[in-house]
C-alpha cells in the first residue's frame, strides 16, 4: 500500500519539471515575457499538433520520420558490430593503428558537412539513412570493439577447454558476453538518431518531421516548429526508454555482477525474453520497416511528379488527386480547401505543377 | 613374448602420462630486465584410471600452467602429455575443466550452462535435456534448473560448474582450485560431494589446490610442486580408507601426520635428514599450527 503511495510519488517528482517547464511555457508569452512570434504558447503549439493530427499529415510524418530512424540505426548496427568484431578480435593492430583516425571520423558531423555528404550520397533517401547512421554506428563500434575485448578470460578458457570452433566461441560465448556493452553504446547511438533527424530531413526531403521543423521555420509557421519538435524530443524519449526496458529484461543479472545496475534481489526465477518474443520483435519491426518504406517511396514519389514528371501523375490517377496552393506547394490536401497561410483555394496537384510552369 | 608382455595388464596403463614437462616464460618487462622464467621444469607424472590425484604448491609453482597444458589450451616448450597413449595437440572433449572463478555462463540458466558441452558435441536437444536432467540431479540441484547464475550462491554455482564439465562424459576432470572462493563450511560440503560424485562416475580427476587438507583429504596420491623452477618434489601416497566423506578422517592421526608431512616438503626442507636428525611427536606433527 505504502509501496504504491510511494511509487505515485516519486513519478510525481520526477516529473515536476516537465509540469513546470510546460507551464512556463504557456505563461511566458502570455505574458508577455517572450513574444509569442518566437515562441508560442503551449496551447498553441498544441493546437498545431491537433491540426496536423486532424488531416492525417502527422502520422505520415510520424512514421517516415521513425522509419528513417530505426532504418539508420539497423544499417549502423549492422556495420557497427561485424565491424567491432573483426576489428577487437581479428585484426588487433590495426584497430590500435586505426584507433585515432576512427575517432577523428565519428567527431565528423554530418550536420556540417552536409555539402560532402550530398555530393557522396546524393539527395534521395539513401543520403537521410547515411547521415543517421553515420552518427549512431561510432558508439556503438566503439563499445562493441571494448566489450569483445574484455570478455571474462575464464569463460573463454571454458569454451576453449570444449575445442569450440571459432564461430561457434563467437556466436556462443563472445556475443552474448559483450551484448551487455554493446547495448549500451546501442543506446548512445539510437539517442543521437533523432538528434540528427532535423538534419537528415533537410536534405530535399518532402515529409518527415525533420522536414516539418524545418519547412514551418522556411515558412515563418512557428507553432509548428514547435509541434515538430515536440515529438522528436518525445520519440527520442521513448526510443530511449524502450531500449533501456530492454537492456533491464535481458541484462539485469549479468549487469549485477559489474555492479552497473543496482541489484534487485527476487526469490523466483527471472523470466528473460527468449527467441520466440525475440522473433516476434523483430518480425513486428520487419513489418513496419515494410510499411513505413511504402509510406516514404509514396511520399517522395508524390514529391517527384510534384516535380513536374507527367508519367507519375497519370500513374497516379483520379483516386490520389491531392489539392495544394499555387504559392505554397508545400501545402497539400487531399479534399478542396483554403491554403491556411494566404487564404487562396488549393488546385488539384497535377494543375499546380502545369501552372508553375516546371 | 617374456615377462614384460605379462607384466603389462591393459587396465593398468597409465590413463594419462605427463613425460618431462617443461614451459618457459620469456618476461620482456620487469626491474631486473628481459629474461626467461622457468614455470615447469622436467614434470613427469602417471596417473591412474580411476585415480584422483591432487596437485599442491606454492604460488608460482606453475600449477595452472600444468593443467593448461594437459586441458590443451597451452603447449609446453618441451615433453609431452599422453591420454590413452595418445599425445594432447589440443582442447578436447575428452577432459572436462572446473576453474576457481565457476565460469559460468552469466545469460544461460542452469541447464542451459550444463547443456553447453553438449550442444558442442552436437548432441540432439531431446538428449540433452535428458543428461542434463541427470547431472543437475547428481549434483543436488534439483528444482534450480531454471535459475540464472546470478541467482546461486557460490557452493551452488559450483556445483553448476561440476555438472557441466561432467555432462559431455569427459573421461578425464581437470579441477583448478575450484573450491578456493566459497566459505570453509560450503568447501567441506563440496568435497564430501565430490567424492560421491567420483565413487559414482569413476572419472580421473586432477585436482590442482593450495589447501594440504584438502589434498589429503580428497586424494589417492598428492603430488607436492615446489617452485622456482617448478618441479615434481615428491608424489606422497595418500593411505587414508575410503570412503571418506561424512567420516571424522580429518582428525585421525594419520590424517595429520600425512598433512604434516607435505607440509614439511612444502617448506623445502630435506624431509629424510630432519626426521632423521629429531624424532618428532606425532602429537606435535598433527597440531593445527604445523597444517600451516
Amino acid at each position: 500500500m505504502f509501496d504504491k503511495i510511494d511509487t505515485i510519488k516519486t513519478h510525481l517528482l520526477r516529473w515536476s519539471g516537465v509540469v513546470v517547464f510546460l507551464l512556463l511555457w504557456e505563461a511566458a508569452p502570455r505574458l508577455g515575457w517572450l513574444d509569442a512570434q518566437f515562441a508560442p504558447p503551449f496551447s498553441t503549439v498544441l493546437g498545431a499538433i491537433h491540426e496536423l493530427a486532424a488531416d492525417g499529415s502527422l502520422a505520415k510524418h510520424l512514421v517516415i520520420s521513425i522509419w528513417r530512424g530505426v532504418t539508420g540505426l539497423l544499417v549502423a548496427t549492422l556495420v557497427a558490430i561485424p565491424a567491432g568484431f573483426l576489428l577487437g578480435l581479428r585484426l588487433p593492430v590495426w584497430a590500435a593503428v586505426l584507433d585515432p583516425f576512427l575517432r577523428v571520423l565519428s567527431q565528423v558531423n554530418p550536420f556540417s558537412l552536409m555539402p560532402v555528404f550530398i555530393l557522396f550520397f546524393g539527395i534521395g533517401e539513401t543520403a537521410k539513412i547515411v547521415v543517421i547512421a553515420w552518427v549512431s554506428l561510432w558508439p556503438i563500434l566503439f563499445y562493441t570493439i571494448t566489450a569483445v575485448r574484455n570478455v571474462d578470460p575464464l569463460l573463454l578458457k571454458t569454451a576453449r577447454s570444449l575445442g569450440i570452433t571459432t564461430g561457434e566461441l563467437y556466436l556462443k560465448v563472445i556475443l552474448p558476453a559483450s551484448l551487455p556493452v554493446i547495448f549500451v553504446g546501442l543506446r548512445i547511438g539510437a539517442g543521437l538518431v533523432f538528434f540528427m533527424i532535423v538534419a537528415a530531413e533537410m536534405l530535399g526531403a518532402n515529409a518527415g518531421l525533420g522536414w516539418l521543423v524545418h519547412n514551418s521555420a522556411m515558412n515563418y509557421q512557428t507553432p509548428r516548429i514547435y509541434a515538430g519538435a515536440t515529438f522528436i524530443v518525445i520519440l527520442g524519449y521513448l526510443l530511449n526508454r524502450f531500449l533501456l526496458a530492454l537492456e533491464r529484461a535481458f541484462f539485469s543479472g549479468e549487469q549485477e555482477q559489474v555492479d552497473l545496475v543496482p541489484a534487485r534481489r527476487s526469490s523466483a526465477p527471472s523470466w528473460r525474453p527468449g527467441w520466440r518474443s525475440a522473433a516476434a520483435a523483430a518480425s513486428v519491426i520487419f513489418v513496419f520497416l515494410l510499411a513505413g518504406g511504402r509510406e516514404v517511396y509514396l511520399s517522395n514519389l508524390a514529391n517527384a511528379s510534384l516535380g513536374g514528371h507527367l508519367g507519375h501523375q497519370e500513374e497516379a490517377g483520379e483516386a490520389n488527386v491531392e489539392y495544394t496552393c499555387p504559392m505554397h506547394p508545400f501545402i497539400v490536401r487531399e479534399k478542396p480547401d483554403v491554403c491556411p497561410l494566404c487564404g487562396m483555394r488549393l488546385v488539384r496537384k497535377s494543375d499546380a505543377a502545369h501552372g508553375a510552369g516546371h | 613374448m617374456s615377462n614384460l608382455a605379462e607384466n603389462i595388464i591393459p587396465d593398468q596403463e597409465p590413463k594419462i602420462v605427463i613425460r618431462n614437462i617443461g614451459r618457459t616464460f620469456h618476461i620482456k618487462k620487469s626491474p631486473a630486465g628481459p629474461h626467461d622464467f622457468v614455470a615447469l621444469q622436467e614434470i613427469s607424472l602417471e596417473v591412474q584410471k580411476g585415480e584422483f590425484v591432487a596437485l599442491v604448491g606454492p604460488s608460482g609453482c606453475g600449477k595452472s600452467t600444468l593443467l593448461d597444458i594437459l586441458a590443451g589450451l597451452a603447449k609446453p616448450n618441451s615433453g609431452a602429455v599422453f591420454i590413452d597413449g595418445k599425445q594432447v595437440t589440443g582442447p578436447a572433449l575428452d577432459r572436462g575443466i572446473v576453474l576457481q572463478g565457476y565460469a559460468l555462463f552469466p545469460w544461460r540458466t542452469v541447464r542451459q550452462n550444463v547443456e553447453f558441452g553438449l550442444e558442442i558435441k552436437k548432441v540432439a536437444k531431446g538428449e540433452r535435456r535428458e543428461i542434463s536432467t541427470r547431472f543437475i540431479d547428481l549434483v543436488g540441484l534439483k528444482g534450480f534448473e531454471d535459475r540464472f547464475p546470478h541467482e546461486l550462491s557460490g557452493g551452488m554455482k559450483q556445483r553448476v560448474a561440476i555438472a557441466r564439465a561432467l555432462a559431455y562424459d569427459p573421461e578425464v576432470l581437470l579441477m583448478d582450485e575450484p573450491f578456493a572462493a566459497v566459505d570453509a563450511q560450503t568447501r567441506e560440503t563440496l568435497q564430501d560431494e565430490l567424492l560421491r560424485i567420483w565413487e559414482e562416475t569413476r572419472k580421473t580427476i586432477i585436482f590442482v589446490t593450495h589447501s594440504i587438507e584438502e589434498a589429503v583429504f580428497l586424494a589417492d596420491r598428492v603430488a607436492v610442486l615446489t617452485a622456482n623452477p617448478g618441479t615434481v618434489r615428491e608424489i606422497v601416497p595418500i593411505d587414508l580408507p575410503r570412503p571418506r566423506q561424512n567420516s571424522d578422517i580429518r582428525s585421525s592421526p594419520e590424517f595429520g601426520w600425512t598433512r604434516h608431512k607435505i607440509w614439511e616438503l612444502l617448506q623445502n626442507q630435506p624431509p629424510a635428514d630432519h626426521r632423521a636428525g629429531e624424532q618428532r611427536p606425532v602429537a606435535d606433527a598433527i597440531s593445527p599450527s604445523a597444517a600451516l
